[in-house]
């Protein structure tokens, strides 16, 4: 919850980075700062949920690995659905990419912590990372055919540059829209916790007749953390959708 | 070489096979097209929250192709020492491009970018109905409107304004 912000209520203070374990290497700051070391978490908390899961062994299968199968599913459905059976060699990338957001979003759930996505920074490497996979991974699979992307077929050739020029500013948008609504989802959701939070401790501190008020935003807040895990894993869904989306263009540009 | 009972059986499975194929082909063509589940894929969560988060996806991708759509002209523009040229030009360009990425967010998977999008109910009752005949009612409700004394118009233009 995002409701801690110290003495002053500052909605964005939260956001705010700071070393965690300094580090400086020539010159450069490479401090590890709360936000990725809450990204180190994430991606440990994913490697022990599958490590855990995969263990197996005798007898009836426990929770854990019920839950690794069906993260498995269900990760393995969406990328058949939006990249077809070729697109299963991206599994490991899709997954990965799926539970890293998941858990670096339901991170951010926890007092004290921070959700890494809601820093712009880490969403648009994500975005690149998928953006420029499909780049690379299109060229070397199809060479030039790839550039068929931006020219839809049957088009007249006297509007055929318009049409590439605005396709191709269309594929330009990816990353940019991929990684915005991801970082907005997450930081509009945890400011509108810690404004409500806020609407607690003022109305709890202003007198008599105000402490009983004070009950309807704690009440707002509980209504908003449960908006909030469903926008956690809608947005996850969707950033993993998009991936698969975007990598079946590389797989198939004809369209 | 087949004999005759090989030929008969091999008539009676081809028989059973085509209608079987026919009944599951009628049993296709019978229900109404679906809207495609793999094009909404947030149909998992629920309503509200599909429909919210269709819309931000829709906001979103107009937004950011309008923003890429700038700052290209704008590159192209400190690049070539146009100044203002190329940003206006790839400005409208952005714009074109957020309607198309708005079109294709919305629409079904695989289909042209057409007509079945959520957002422009897929089961209206006259979504299909031929631009003939809608055509035809038009005229008749001008025609009327016309008699009662209502704003004249040109039955040309009043044509032009269903696409």
């Amino acid at each position: 919850m995002a409701t801690e912000s110290g003495p002053a209520v500052d909605p964005i203070s939260q956001f705010a980075l700071h070393p965690v374990v300094p580090i400086h290497i020539g010159g450069y700051d490479l401090s590890l700062t709360n936000c990725g070391l809450f990204m180190l978490l994430a991606v440990a908390l994913s490697c022990l949920l599958v490590a855990i899961g995969a263990r197996g062994g005798p007898g009836v299968p426990g929770r854990m690995q019920a839950m690794a199968e069906m993260s498995y599913e269900f990760v393995a459905g969406m990328v058949r659905s939006a990249a077809g059976d070729a697109g299963m060699r991206f599994f490991p990338f899709a997954f990965s990419i799926f539970f890293f957001v998941l858990l670096a979003n339901l991170i951010g759930f926890f007092p004290f912590s921070m959700a890494s996505t809601s820093q712009i920074i880490i969403t648009v490497a994500l975005a690149l990372i998928v953006f420029f996979t499909v780049v690379v991974i299109g060229i070397k699979e199809h060479g030039l055919h790839f550039f068929k992307l931006f020219v839809p077929p049957g088009v007249p050739i006297y509007i055929l540059p318009l049409v590439v020029a605005i396709e191709v500013v269309s594929f330009l948008t990816r990353p940019v829209s991929h990684s915005v609504r991801l970082f907005a989802n997450m930081l509009a959701g945890h400011i509108t916790l810690n404004v409500f939070g806020s609407f607690v401790i003022m109305l709890a501190g202003a007198g008599a007749i105000f402490k009983g008020l004070a009950v309807m935003p704690f009440l707002g807040i509980v209504a908003l953390e449960a908006l909030e895990l469903l926008v956690v894993f809608l947005q996850a869904y969707v950033f993993a959708m998009l991936t698969c989306m975007y990598l079946n263009d590389a797989l198939h540009p004809g369209h | 070489m087949g004999s005759d009972p090989d030929d008969d059986d091999e008539a009676e499975r081809l028989r059973a096979r085509l209608d079987r194929l026919a009944a599951e082909l009628k049993s296709r063509a019978a229900p109404p097209p679906r809207p495609e589940p793999k094009s909404a894929p947030q149909a998992s969560g629920s309503d509200a929250g599909s429909g919210m988060s269709l819309g931000l996806r829709a906001g979103s991708e107009f937004v950011s192709a309008v923003i890429v759509g700038a700052g290209v002209g704008w590159v192209l523009d400190r690049a070539l020492g146009t100044n203002p040229a190329f940003l206006i030009v790839f400005f409208m360009i952005g714009v074109a491009a957020g309607v198309v990425n708005v079109i294709r967010v919305t629409s079904p998977k695989g289909a042209p970018l057409t007509r079945n999008s959520p957002l422009s109910r897929a089961n209206s009752p006259d979504k299909d109905v031929p631009r003939s005949a809608s055509r035809a009612e038009q005229d008749a409700s001008l025609g009327g409107r016309g008699a009662a004394g209502g704003p004249f118009r040109p039955r040309s233009e009043a044509d032009d304004d269903e696409d």
